[in-house]
This record gives structure tokens, sequence and C-alpha cells, in this order.
């Protein structure tokens, strides 16, 4: 049996160990409070966004504009494929980093030329070692997601889709799908698809009122396209925030649960080795009475 | 008098949405005014102070950022990156902003950058241009 000064001291280590994942629970829920709350205040304008293009698709079925090409006339190995990734920071979250990774290995197993932005410092460590080709002017930060830094982001993006140094951009990061439940996501930023705005079917015989856009078409969708792009790269940030933290506080939760079963184990131990210490000493002090008694 | 129903999203919340008697917006070419059963129309909106009439002969001024408005059915729908009173500007902050993007003009940047500084220089210069006067009273 195990000396009982070392359980008392793996029982107090464990215990400090167990401080620690608490106060990281508390931390990963009341962020996870706060991101929730930043997602339910955007959502209104990204929606009416998503309203107003549909709507515009639907009154100029044959609408051209360079958000909306497909580029189908650039091969399939020759297309630039950009993917942002969006990671945490650390990990202490359970599978949540490694399910954005192996979603990403998919997307880099297609033909084409593959260029990363690595949002969160974990993914950048990763495919660093993995010799795909990162963009290392990205440094952006996955702590607190705010509006301002969606849309530096979209605003590189842009500019390398227009130039044509990228075809084709995805978003790979995690979304939440319910309070308990996330799942790793991948989501096609552009070049925007027609199907993905759900276009009404209307009767043909239904009147439908003629709307001008101002000052021109072009116009319109320039303004209203990039704020689009921002708006989907920022709901993904929230959402992979939220999801991260919500991954840390149910790891953290069970490394909480499991330091508590621990500790329960170690005291059932350390109290049978101090009974049989007592029962010991009692022995033998008996033992050395019983001596005396018989001289 | 007639009123139209008018709805203003801003991307981090719904800044306004009610009845209105008239209103004007800051267009590319100039400000563009918005009476009651207005043609459908989709007009982009630059960075600029918009102006709503709420209560009559009580006109009430908004920095709005860039976005756009939409007129469908006597409603009126704008979605802009911010929309600010007068008295949620930070006049300190705002001029310090200005201050930043000048800063950053003169320094050599790319096309990219240029723009991007510019932006930030119009939406400072607007904030300020607002914050100097008149207040919001509902």
């Amino acid at each position: 049996m195990a000396n009982i000064r070392e359980i008392q001291s793996r029982i107090n280590s464990v215990k400090d160990t167990m401080k620690i994942t608490n106060a990281m629970y508390m931390i990963s829920s009341s962020k996870m409070t706060q991101a929730k709350k930043k997602l339910a205040d955007t959502e209104p304008y990204f929606y009416a966004l998503q309203g107003e293009i549909s709507r515009i698709l639907r009154h100029l079925p044959e609408l051209e504009h360079p958000f909306f090409d497909q580029r189908e006339n650039v091969p399939a190995e020759e297309r630039k494929i950009g993917s942002i990734v969006i990671t945490a920071d650390k990990g202490l979250a359970g599978a949540y980093n490694h399910n954005v990774v192996k979603l990403e290995e998919e997307i880099l197993a297609r033909p084409g030329i593959h260029k990363l932005y690595i949002v969160g410092e974990l993914g950048r460590h990763y495919f660093a070692k993995r010799n795909v080709e990162i963009d290392t002017n990205f440094q952006y930060t996955v702590q607190k997601p705010t509006m301002h830094r969606a849309r530096d982001i979209s605003g590189v993006l842009l500019d390398q889709f227009e130039a044509g140094e990228l075809d084709e951009i995805y978003v790979v990061y995690t979304r939440m799908e319910n309070s308990v439940q996330s799942e790793a996501e991948v989501m096609k930023l552009l070049p925007l698809e027609r199907s993905s705005f759900s276009e009404m079917k209307m009767p043909l015989n239904m009147y439908r009122e003629a709307i001008e856009l101002y000052p021109s078409v072009e116009a319109v969708l320039d303004s209203i396209v990039p704020n689009y792009v921002t708006g989907m790269i920022y709901g993904s940030l929230v959402e992979a925030y939220a999801s991260e933290h919500n991954a840390r506080m149910m790891a953290m939760k069970s490394a909480t649960d499991s330091a508590e079963s621990l500790i329960h184990d170690l005291s059932i131990v350390y109290n049978r080795a101090r009974q049989a210490a007592i029962t010991q000493e009692i022995t033998e002090v008996c033992a050395g009475a019983r001596a005396q008694q018989r001289k | 008098m007639d009123t139209f129903g008018l709805k203003i999203i801003a991307s981090d919340k719904v800044f306004y949405e009610g009845r209105c008697r008239k209103m004007t917006i800051p267009a590319a070419d100039g400000e563009i005014g918005i009476l009651p059963n207005h043609e459908n129309m989709i007009i982009a909106i630059v960075v600029g102070i918009g102006r709503v009439e709420i209560e009559e002969g009580k006109p009430l001024e908004v920095a709005l950022g860039g976005g756009f408005a939409e007129i469908v059915n006597n409603r009126v729908t704008l979605i802009v990156d911010t929309a600010e009173k007068p008295e949620d500007i930070d006049i300190r902050r705002a001029r310090e902003q200005r201050e930043r993007a000048e800063e950053q003009l003169r320094q050599k940047q790319s096309i990219q950058e240029y723009y991007h500084t510019q932006a930030s220089l119009a939406r400072a210069m607007n904030r300020l241009k607002l914050a100097q006067d008149k207040k919001w009273n509902l």
C-alpha cells in the first residue's frame, strides 16, 4: 500500500488542477454567453442583407456581376482555392480544433492550387508543418470577434478575388447546432451561388412590383455584396468563438468531473492506508503490553 | 400627413423601427428625399448624415455608414454599416480616428490601404460633423 503522505500530496495536486479546470469552465461559459448575444445582435442585419440579394436576384434574373461569376473556364487543376480556417488559439477544447483541421485536410486533397488564410494560433502551427501555402500576412486572432476585424478580412479576400488571385473562397469553421452540439462545417463564400438564395417560384400571372436600382445595378450590388461577405465572415467568427468556448466548457466540465472521481477514489485509498497504519500501531502496542505481562 | 414604415438596421443592432413622415439619405450624387408612397427603389448610400422626421417639424439627424436603402410598398428599410445618434458619438474617439487616418494618408500605402484609410477618414469626419450640433429628442 502506498505511503500515506504520497497519497495526501497526490490528492492535493489533483485538487489544485481541479481549481484551474473549474475556473476555465466558468470563464468559457461567460464568454460563450457574450458570443451568443453578439450573434443575436447582428442577425437581423445579416438576414436583411441575404433577403435583399435574393430580392434583387428575383427581380433581375439575367443579372451579371463579377461576384456571381463561377469562372467555369478555369480547369479544376488550375483553380486557385482559398480557405479561411478558423481554429482556436490554444487547445484544451476537446476535439474542437481537430474537427476543423480534418475538414480542411479534405479540401486540400481536392485538385487545385490551395492557399490558406488561418485565423487562430493552433491551426497556424499545424499547417505550418504541412507544406501548404499560407498567407503569412494574414494575422488575426480569434479572441473577441469584431465587425472591424471581419471587415479587414473580407477586404483582403475580396481584393484577391477581384484581382483573379483566387477563384473560390471557402470558410472552414464550427457552427453551433444548439447549446450542446456543434459541428465543423465548410461554407462557400465566393463566388456567390444563385441557388443559395432560395429563389421563390412565383406564379406567372402574379403582379411583380418593379424596382429601380439607383444609381445603377452595379453600384447597388457593389455596396451590398462586400457587406454580405463581411457579414458571413463575422457570423462564422462569432459562431466559431461560441463553439470554441462551448467545447472548452464541456472539456473542462468532464475534467473537473473526473478529478472529482479521482479524489473520491484516492480518499478511499488514503483512509484505508490510514486505518491500516492505526491498526498496525494498536497491534504493536497490544503485543508490547502482552509481552510485558508474560514476564 | 401620410407616413411610411421605416426600419434602420445597423450591423450591431436594429437602430429604429416605426413610422416616419419624411427623410433624406446621402446618396453618391447628393441627398435623396423620401416622402410617403415613394416609387419602389433600391438606393446605394454613402457615408453621410441622414435626416428623419418622425414628429412634424422636428427632423432628427443620424450619422450613417455605407449601405443601401430599399423602398418597397411604402416601407423603407435602411441597411447600413453603422447608424449613430449625435449624443452617442464619442467626439474624442472620432477625433483620434481622424488624426490616425490623416497620419496614415501621409505615409506610402498600397492602393487598398489608401481606400481603407480614406473610408475611415470619411467616417470620422462624418461623425464629427454631426456631433458638433443637434441632439436627438424622441
